[in-house]
């Protein structure tokens, strides 16, 4: 096994060990699977949303050049600053450098998954710009030197009582400010209120882009997005760039989908859509005339980092995604291990192609494993990506590539040669049907051999039936004959 | 000497030509809004109204400047409030609505957030205090209990957002089935403000523990004063 694979397998022991994590992994994607099954269920015709939101993503990835370059010419029609970062440190430096250039010294946050991505606040606080995520869960995160568990829900990990500890040791919280959680959330309002008037930049990311417009929306339920592209006088928007629809229809199509998958809402509270800076003078080119707040620039940084390459690749696709998390909650992986065992930024089904599409398959083709493929992931995606057929991918690219676990090397060309002849296929599906009951207590088997034996460490295995399905299928066939 | 918007567009172009996207996945037109809207539908304000009260959103029906303000200044009495910031009377679509609001005790306080940031600064702190947001807006959505809010010259986005109260003045004939048929009606709407933002209901979090709590960051109390 590689080392990024073991340190992978180690991550899952720590994570199957934690009974509380597996507890509040249970709870959590439980209510927001539940949540997002009713909203869907509420929808006239659920199907054809799904079908009229992957439309509105793949005519944008299908022509990417052109519409990533429509709507950077539109923005910059708008008074936008556009700013292209190929990799991860150009998105950084890019940043650090508008901070630097302005005297910034405190910067607001709304969550983003892209500046998680790139590392950014290591990189703004290095020079010297004090960074604050608004966002109650990312706040949190930073607080007790974190990471995100969840796309959506950052600190499903965490317990109330671990949050009014953090909030009395960092904040120095009184023990009525921390005594339930509407007093917690009211004083991380009144905290991040204070910082928000404060700040000189604030810094979002993009849930998607509007090509035809150059707009750009930013969902939030908190309100802190709103916040953030408003109160600064600068405004940063990390804009990973495949994430783009053409057209303000298919913006609506999508929008139709996407809080329904992440929280089960039919719509999020703050549907922010920003076309440019503040307007500053009126019809009259008066500027009292103009537009009383919201920030006097807005640079938009356009984010590769890997996207491009992973166009070309059989995992294109996965650039169709727009960050949902609703895989997550489906995944009978994640249930279990939760966010972090996954080592990523992003977690879950979507993270484990995401993660070796940007930074190549050498560290991240394991992830692929943790999968049974049992296709729930693809079942829930609003645009429908194959998640299944892409993990696929991933594995068959780490075996052509001899990053697949020895054992698996060894044994898999001798199943093909089992699987490919019928009689010889029959009596080893029988022999192991007789081993199999042989072995097997009250229907479940607690024990397998070698590598298998991974599989019953933690669970107990179902035995299978005593007949192989040929002989059940013949027999049933005489019996009804 | 290539930029980095070149090697980017070039590279997306390379990965286009390799690109195995699955099959049907050539779409090459965008999609446009339905030429004809879709007929209004009779039912729109109860929808409205039951779509709002589920986002524990406040829904109230009033006519004229006169009834509005005494709304308004009910909302205040329950919140303490004495003062408010707001759009511009002609800009909430309810004329006198200022004026009536004055005449019952309510100060309107103004604003310009902007220019160097020392100042800038100081003008938003002087708005920390106010309790009441009032503003109208462009349309309200009857599926999801969306208003939609335009920014512009008398159309500030911090009255709806830093304020613990916001009350939105909507004129019935204002409400929409959804987003799309808004959409489908005004073409360029995205573009008609630098914001243009759908509020469906006050501000939430539910990032511990999964519980629902109200005024996160935005406000704790929306109020929707219908109008006919």
């Amino acid at each position: 096994m590689t080392e990024s694979a073991l340190a992978f397998h180690r991550r899952i022991d720590t994570a199957l060990a934690d009974a509380r994590l597996r507890q509040a992994l249970a709870m959590t994607t439980g209510r927001l699977a539940g949540g997002r099954a009713a909203a869907f269920d509420a929808l006239p015709d659920p199907v054809a949303c799904r079908e009229e939101a992957r439309h509105a993503r793949a005519a944008a990835v299908a022509r990417l050049d052109f519409y990533l370059d429509q709507f950077a010419r539109a923005a910059a029609a708008r008074g936008c600053t556009i700013h292209w970062a190929e990799t991860a440190a150009d998105a950084r430096e890019i940043i650090s450098g508008i901070a630097r250039e302005r005297g910034i010294r405190l910067a607001v946050k709304s969550k983003s998954m892209a500046t998680e991505e790139v590392g950014l606040n290591e990189a703004l606080e290095h020079a010297g710009v004090r960074v604050v995520e608004t966002d109650l869960g990312e706040f949190v995160v930073q607080l007790g030197g974190d990471r995100p568990s969840h796309i959506i829900t950052p600190i499903i990990h965490r317990s109330r009582q671990d949050v009014a500890a953090l909030f009395q040791e960092q904040l120095g919280a009184t023990p009525a400010e921390v005594e339930d959680i509407p007093a917690m959330t009211a004083l991380a309002r009144r905290v991040l209120r204070a910082e928000f008037l404060q700040a000189g930049m604030g810094i979002s990311g993009v849930n998607l882009a509007v090509a035809e417009t150059g707009s750009l929306c930013i969902v939030t339920n908190e309100g802190n997005g709103r916040l953030t592209t408003t109160l600064p006088r600068v405004h940063v928007a990390l804009l990973g760039l495949e994430r783009l629809v053409p057209t303000a229809a298919d913006l609506a199509a999508v929008l139709a989908v996407l809080a329904r998958s992440a929280t089960g809402q039919a719509s999020s509270v703050y549907t922010n859509v920003i076309t440019g800076p503040r307007r500053r003078s009126g019809a009259s080119g008066d500027p009292p005339c103009g537009e009383p707040d919201g920030p006097d620039e807005l640079h938009v940084v356009i984010l590769d980092n890997g996207r491009s390459r992973t166009l070309g690749t059989p995992l294109a696709e996965i650039l169709y995604c727009v960050r949902c998390g609703a895989c997550l909650n489906a995944c009978p992986v994640y249930r279990h291990i939760g966010g972090h065992a996954y080592g990523g930024v992003y977690p879950g089904p979507v993270g484990s192609v995401v993660m070796p599409g940007l930074h190549g398959l050498e560290d991240w083709s394991e992830l692929a494993q943790a999968s049974s493929l049992c296709g729930a992931c693809r079942d829930v995606c609003p645009v429908k990506i194959d998640l299944p057929h892409l993990l696929l991918a991933v594995r068959r690219e780490a075996a052509e590539r001899r990053l697949s676990p020895l054992w698996v090397r060894a044994l898999m060309p001798l199943y093909a040669a089992v699987a490919t002849r019928p009689r010889v296929y029959r009596w080893a599906g029988r022999a192991a049907a007789r081993l199999a009951h042989a072995v097997q207590r009250g229907g479940w088997i607690s024990r397998l051999p070698g590598p298998l034996g991974a599989w019953t460490a933690s669970r107990d295995f179902p035995a299978p039936s005593a007949r192989s399905f040929v002989e059940e299928h013949r027999e049933r066939k005489a019996a009804s004959a | 000497m290539t930029t980095p918007r070149e090697r980017i567009l070039a590279s997306i172009r390379g990965g286009l030509a390799r690109a195995c996207l699955p099959a049907g996945a050539d779409y090459p037109t965008a999609r446009r809004p339905a030429s004809s809207p879709p007929a209004p539908t009779p039912d729109l304000v109860e929808r409205f109204v039951a779509a709002l009260t589920a986002l524990s959103g406040h829904a109230h029906r009033a006519t004229g400047a006169s009834g509005v303000a005494d709304v308004i200044a009910g909302i205040a009495r329950a919140h303490r409030a004495l003062s408010f910031i707001s759009w511009d009377d002609h800009e909430i679509g309810c004329p006198g609505l200022l004026e009536a609001l004055s005449s019952r005790g309510l100060a309107r306080v103004t604003y310009d957030v902007g220019g160097d940031p020392g100042p800038r600064v100081r003008e938003a702190e002087a708005l920390a205090g106010v309790v009441l947001g009032v503003t109208g807006a462009f349309a309200a959505l009857a599926d999801t209990g969306g208003l939609v809010l335009v920014s512009g010259p008398g159309r500030g986005r911090l009255v709806s957002l830093l304020p613990p109260v916001h009350v939105a003045v909507v004129d019935e004939r204002r409400l929409r089935p959804s987003l799309a048929a808004l959409l489908a009606e005004e073409a360029g709407l995205l573009d008609a403000g630098s914001n243009v933002v759908i509020i469906a209901g006050p501000s939430r979090t539910a990032d511990i523990e999964m519980t629902l709590t109200l005024g996160m960051h935005g406000p704790t109390d929306v109020h929707v004063i219908l109008t006919t």
